[in-house]
């Protein structure tokens, strides 16, 4: 209790310990994702034209557009366009560079915006009145008009029978002009060349497939200067059929095949000359893809590549554009090769170089002869096949030098340069769904071994403790060589104490939605130490993950579930999906909490299976909105039923975590007395809303009886908005949007409120239940006596946790997912306490119990904040966990980027941090033994001296 | 059943009055303005958004900007980073968009176009406005109310924990005279910056000498090297006193005690019991000689 005093104390004084600057990637990571970059909206780029790196763009398949520093992989910066898209995502979005210009162009859906190359602001937005963004090229073309360093954006906009060409202003986004095609065609692409933009549109022949049609442009006025029809009907039967549409070219090109992939079809835009060229396909096998690769600059050479990709092996055909008779012929050909390979195209000046990464080793050619410029051998040749690839050739005098993105279909993006990999970022991780700690039996086989020897003899117990200690000397060798250099790395390095033995550097399992299994280590920068495909689904609905000492099982919805080693990713076991959906997993433990056991929840809340030999009882929500209560022993008939009053709708319920020590069953004030917890392990929190009434109840039930302890309703809530909730030990806590009521002194904004569940509002008094030492859920169960207070918060909570400790004598916080700035926060509970003094200054009695005034706007002070100033952006759920320092919690964030931490909510306590220099305290004790051995003949002489003189 | 009312007989004369309203209730407002933390009366707000609501349907959708002008905590509004956003929010309320939100310019401004507009008959709406990002400068929140045509009827600087019809200071405010302005600016103004970093104490050796360990340790070296001095320089009957006034303190007796070779028991001192120092004592009783107080030291020894 004293200890815990002690505690509360030192979190008043400083109500959060906050993150040191020189702690910053040392106790956290981050991995800040971007997810699947799209093929065709992936490049490097210049920044700005002044500037001479490059950075590498890319907007994803979630619709992150971002810039990466390809010497590190840094995310410089990021901005989430689905934010801004009204209407749901129209499949990818289209993003495009210009050498020479400071801004990109993207479009999603209906929105178009250019972003500062540099930075990422906006430069301009348009919202799109009459369709979707179909294509988009930014105009390389000098005119009068242009001014250097700004682009104009040629974007086409698909509408319900037309087709819109529109020339937008690169500084404003103004259109300059339109060209409107009523003709009913489909919109296809729109491309440019330097004196003519070209739109692209297809129009349905008379019995099937499609004529590709050519509508010539002024790119001053937008009039229509000419018209071609290419007779493709028989080749092109759906707009997947054309694999390529040149853009930004001296001579633009389109390229298709016929049907059955024998021949390559090949038109410079513009022209009326289809060129069709023999397919060389040696392999023998079916070719599986062709990808064309061709540059995009007006003043490169008109070469192009074309890789042809068949099940097992790849090879690729280089071809040259006459200019002045539009004729295509081949230049030669890349040999086929067994294994995968990805092929970039790239351009210095005028020169073409294309990169061709396959399995083992890497290859720069230049589109005018076949001779290999560079080749490096892979260091870490990849099982992982490569999906698609960007590059970036510097050429010094005969050598050159490339620098290739690779992305691989397990979601891995990587830099290779020279054959060498600079960088993994796992974009795949964007995915996570669910996560847990892993569990290691390092500290098993003692237990088993101390175990052993409690149920021997005395004298068996000794010998075998004897013999155990005599093994152990086998590891002194190793441990006194290691000495010196622990003390010497001890006392120079900046980390005091290693602290991976307290429980600190744990391995994290993350499930990831499209079947995949990673683990990352917490103690060494979050660093992915192995991921697998567990299963070969896109769409793997985890349920539940669950880790024992050495493997974790992660549960899907379909009754499935993968066991998988925590420390290879090897795959254990599986079990079979069954036939019925499942909509949750319950985790049941054994009563001397060593084993887990699962049981499905199905969609109308019953659980599949029962238990006959467990004492346990079982909560269910139900897919239409019930909260059930079950007997473990029995899954036929719930024992009772919660439904909310009609027009409600549950949207939520939670519980107590598993671990939830409680190290006081009191609070104590500051007159010594003493205000009793109202401690019910099995308490649920369940949260119904009404859309029509904009009102949100809170029910706490009793989750045996299926009683109502305490219920409240708020009006004004915005039930489309996140409503977090959390409950711990004797307290929970829920925030909402509130809006005006009606009533006088209502206000609008974000609230949080915190209820405080006590046995009896009078201290000392523990109401009913006086001096019982235990109480029945079934009998007369005591209401508790709640205390609430609301706060304004300054924005809004879409997740909520609480930190764990070992034996929660530390000051908890509460875990607050902030989406709209992105970060994540811990507020102290000292805070958030229900029993501020309203409209008053506290007494000395509450002052010295740590109350203060209540203030009803509750401001995140910035030393609460865990994330600091990371951009930790869409995480969805927070997990804490306990390690061997109380004073420590681990804390893992996921949903879309990737974050972890440690918390210390009181406090680093019991650990000597990056303040206490070891190195000081030697030269003490060696300052004080010099001191001594000059002073101690002093004395001595001194004393000597007084004995004569007496 | 009033809005309506007011709707349908705009005639010149109420027109007229509306004006007048209008102009007292703004009066009031400017009023109540420099003083955010009065309540305002419902009645007021109430009439102001009626009659506000009556001009509205003259003007059309418009968009708004919000500036960051350079100030003294922000001074270079430009190192926001691209992530900063500003959001309208509101009740969803007629199948509106009730969070709206706009992204850093590289001009430093955030810009909504087309506020959602909706009915004639449908109700102004009143959006809170936020600025956010994952950093350390905090913005006002601003009160922004719009009108069923999405012109921008008003916008008020807003206090959080106070009642919604607090408004503070007035940013813009629809101009009474008919005056259309469909392009709206305002300043954000910035409140603060958060700190997020503890400061480590850093090494210094003035710190150290700051240590009341520290200072303890070299007053007690002074009085050891300049007491004796002291006492040589000190009149022959003033030290004879002296000797005898600190033979008689228990601490410092016992000290001297303990220097010229005597045990002297602190644990039972601090304990308090009895006759925790005998040699202290007998000593004070023994007279004031030197002599004496040796005496039971070399009996220990």
């Amino acid at each position: 209790m004293r200890l815990q005093a002690a505690l509360f104390f030192a979190a008043c004084l400083s109500p959060a310990a906050a993150i040191y600057p020189d702690e910053v990637n040392h106790i956290d990571f981050h991995h800040a994702l971007l997810g699947t970059p799209s093929p065709d909206s992936t490049f490097f780029l210049k920044p700005s034209p002044a500037s001479n790196a490059s950075l590498l763009y890319t907007l994803s398949d979630k619709l992150l557009l971002g810039a990466v520093n390809p010497r590190d992989g840094g995310l410089v910066w990021r901005q989430n366009i689905s934010r801004s898209v009204n209407s749901p995502a129209h499949g990818v979005g289209l993003l495009r560079g210009l050498d020479g210009n400071d801004a990109v162009v993207g479009a999603v859906g209906n929105y178009i915006a250019s972003w500062s190359a540099q930075d990422g602001k906006v430069g301009w937005e348009n919202r799109v009145s009459e369709g979707v963004v179909g294509d988009l090229e930014l105009l390389e073309l000098e005119d009068a008009t242009a001014t250097s360093g700004v682009r104009d954006t040629i974007a086409v906009v698909a509408s319900e029978g037309a087709g819109i060409v529109r020339r937008l202003n690169g500084n404003t986004g103004k259109t300059v002009w339109e060209y409107k095609d009523t003709s009913g065609d489909v919109p296809f692409q729109v491309s440019s060349s330097s004196t003519e933009v070209f739109y692209i549109s297809l129009q349905s022949a008379m019995l099937k497939g499609f004529k590709i049609k050519v509508t010539v442009l002024d790119p001053l006025t937008g009039q229509q200067t000419r018209q071609q029809i290419l007779n493709t009907e028989a080749d092109v039967a759906t707009p997947e059929s054309v694999l390529y549409v040149g853009a930004n070219s001296a001579s633009p090109i389109i390229v298709w095949t016929d049907k059955s992939q024998k021949s390559l079809r090949v038109n410079v835009i513009g022209t009326k000359e289809i060129n069709s060229v023999t397919v060389d396909n040696t392999s023998g096998s079916e070719i599986r893809q062709i990808t064309v690769h061709a540059p995009r600059k007006l003043n490169a050479l008109p070469h192009f590549l074309v890789h042809f990709e068949t099940e097992t092996g790849a090879w690729a055909e280089v071809f040259h554009v006459d200019l002045m008779s539009a004729k295509v012929t081949k230049a030669y050909q890349l040999p086929y090769l067994p294994g995968q390979s990805a092929v970039a195209a790239s351009v210095i000046d005028a020169n073409v170089y294309f990169t061709r990464i396959t399995d083992l080793e890497a290859v720069v050619v230049s589109s005018a002869s076949h001779g290999i410029l560079g080749r490096w051998d892979l260091q870490k040749p990849s099982s992982d096949i490569a999906l698609h690839s960007v590059s970036e050739v510097v050429a010094k005098g005969k050598s050159v030098a490339v620098r290739s993105a690779l992305f691989r279909k397990h979601g891995d993006w990587q830099l290779i340069r020279n054959g060498q990999i600079e960088w993994t970022r796992h974009e795949g991780l964007i995915d996570a769904v669910a996560a847990t700690w892993a569990e290691t039996d390092a500290q098993e086989d003692l237990a088993h071994e101390l175990e052993v020897e409690g149920h021997e003899t005395l004298y068996g117990a000794y010998l075998h403790r004897v013999k155990r200690h005599v093994r152990d000397l086998e590891h002194l060798p190793d441990w006194l060589k290691d000495l010196p250099k622990r003390i010497l790395s001890s006392i120079l390095t900046d980390e005091v104490s290693n602290l991976d033995s307290f429980g600190v550097a744990r391995s994290v399992i993350v499930a990831t939605k499209n079947g995949r299994v990673y683990a990352l280590d917490a103690g060494k920068h979050g660093v992915v130490s192995w991921g697998v495909q567990a299963v070969g689904t896109s769409q793997w609905n985890v349920k539940a993950i669950l880790a024992s000492p050495g493997v974790a099982t992660i549960y899907s919805d379909d009754g499935s579930s993968v066991t998988v080693d925590v420390f290879t990713g090897e795959i254990v076991s599986r079990i079979e999906p069954s036939n019925s959906k499942l909509h949750s997993i319950a985790v049941f433990e054994a009563q001397d909490g060593t084993s887990l056991a699962t049981v499905g929840v199905r969609e109308d809340g019953t659980p599949v299976t029962a238990f006959a030999n467990e004492d346990g009882f079982l909560v269910t929500t139900s897919i239409d909105g019930r909260v059930l209560g079950w007997f473990a022993k029995d899954n036929k008939t719930p024992v009772w039923e919660f439904v909310p009053p009609s027009g409600e709708r549950v949207v939520d319920a939670t519980a107590r975590p598993a671990h939830d020590p409680v190290a006081s069953i009191g609070k104590v004030l500051g007159n010594r007395s003493v205000l009793y917890k109202y401690l019910n392990p099995n308490l649920a929190l369940v949260t119904a809303v009404n859309e029509q009434t904009h009102t949100a109840s809170f029910y706490l039930l009793d989750g045996v009886s299926g009683k109502i302890l305490h219920a409240t309703t708020q009006a004004g809530v915005d039930s489309t908005q996140p409503i977090a909730s959390v409950m711990s030990e004797n307290w929970f806590a829920y925030s909402f949007w509130g809006d005006v009521d009606g009533s006088e002194s209502s206000a609008k904004g974000y609230q949080l409120v915190i209820s405080e569940l006590y046995e009896s509002p009078f201290p000392n008094d523990r109401g009913v239940l006086d001096s019982a030492t235990n109480y029945s859920s079934t009998a007369a169960l005591p209401l508790p006596h709640a205390i609430s207070q609301a706060f304004m918060i300054p924005e809004s909570i879409s997740h909520m946790a609480v930190t764990q400790t070992r034996q929660g004598i530390t000051t908890r916080q509460l875990l607050c997912t902030l989406p709209s700035s992105n970060s994540i926060v811990g507020i102290p509970r000292p805070v958030l306490d229900p029993r501020r003094p309203v409209d008053r200054d506290p007494t000395t009695a509450e002052a010295e119990e740590g109350l203060f005034r209540y203030a009803p706007f509750l401001d995140f002070d910035g030393k609460w904040y865990l994330s600091h100033t990371r951009d930790v952006a869409g995480i969805k759920a927070v997990l804490s966990r306990p390690t061997l320092l109380e004073s420590t919690s681990l804390i893992f964030a996921y949903g879309s980027d990737i974050y972890g931490t440690r918390a210390t909510p009181s406090q680093a306590f019991d650990i000597l941090g990056k303040s206490f220099s070891k190195l000081q305290l030697v030269l003490t004790v060696v300052a004080l033994g010099a001191g001594v051995t000059v002073l101690a003949p002093m004395v001595r002489r001194k004393q000597v001296n007084a004995l004569w003189r007496a | 059943m009033v809005v309506s009312a007011i709707q349908d007989a705009r005639t010149p004369k109420s027109w007229r009055e509306e004006t007048h309203h209008v102009i007292q209730t703004l009066l009031a407002d400017r009023f109540m303005a420099c003083l955010p933390q009065q309540h305002i009366s419902a009645m007021h707000f109430s009439l102001s958004s009626l009659v506000l609501l009556g001009i509205s349907s003259l003007v059309s959708a418009s968009s708004l900007t919000i500036t960051i002008p350079a100030s003294s905590p922000l001074p270079n509004p430009h190192v926001l980073p691209a992530t900063s956003h500003a959001t309208l929010t509101s009740l969803p309320s007629g199948g509106k968009d009730h969070i709206l939100s706009a992204s850093l310019t590289r001009s430093a401004t955030f810009v909504f176009h087309d506020l959602p507009s909706s009915g004639p008959d449908a109700q102004p709406e009143s959006y809170l406005l936020d600025i956010r990002y994952a950093g350390d400068y905090v913005f006002a929140p601003y009160r922004v109310d719009v009108a069923a045509d999405g012109s921008i009827l008003g916008i008020w600087e807003t206090f959080r924990g106070n009642p919604w019809d607090n408004r503070g200071a007035e940013k813009y405010i629809v101009d009474v005279a008919g005056k259309k302005q469909i392009d709206v600016v305002v300043e954000a103004k910035v409140l603060g910056r958060k700190v997020f970093y503890e400061q480590r104490a850093q090494f210094s050796p003035l710190s150290l000498v700051k240590n009341p360990m520290v200072l303890i340790a070299v007053v007690a070296l002074g009085l050891m090297f300049v007491m004796p001095k002291l006492m040589e320089n000190m009149d022959p009957e003033m030290r004879a006193e002296f000797e005898q006034h600190s033979r008689s303190s228990p601490i410092t007796g016992a000290t001297s005690n303990a220097m010229a070779g005597g045990g002297f028991d602190l644990a039972s001192w601090m304990a308090g019991t009895g006759g925790p120092n005998p040699t202290a004592n007998n000593a004070a009783q023994a007279g004031s000689t030197g002599r004496d107080t040796s005496g039971p030291a070399r009996r220990r020894g």
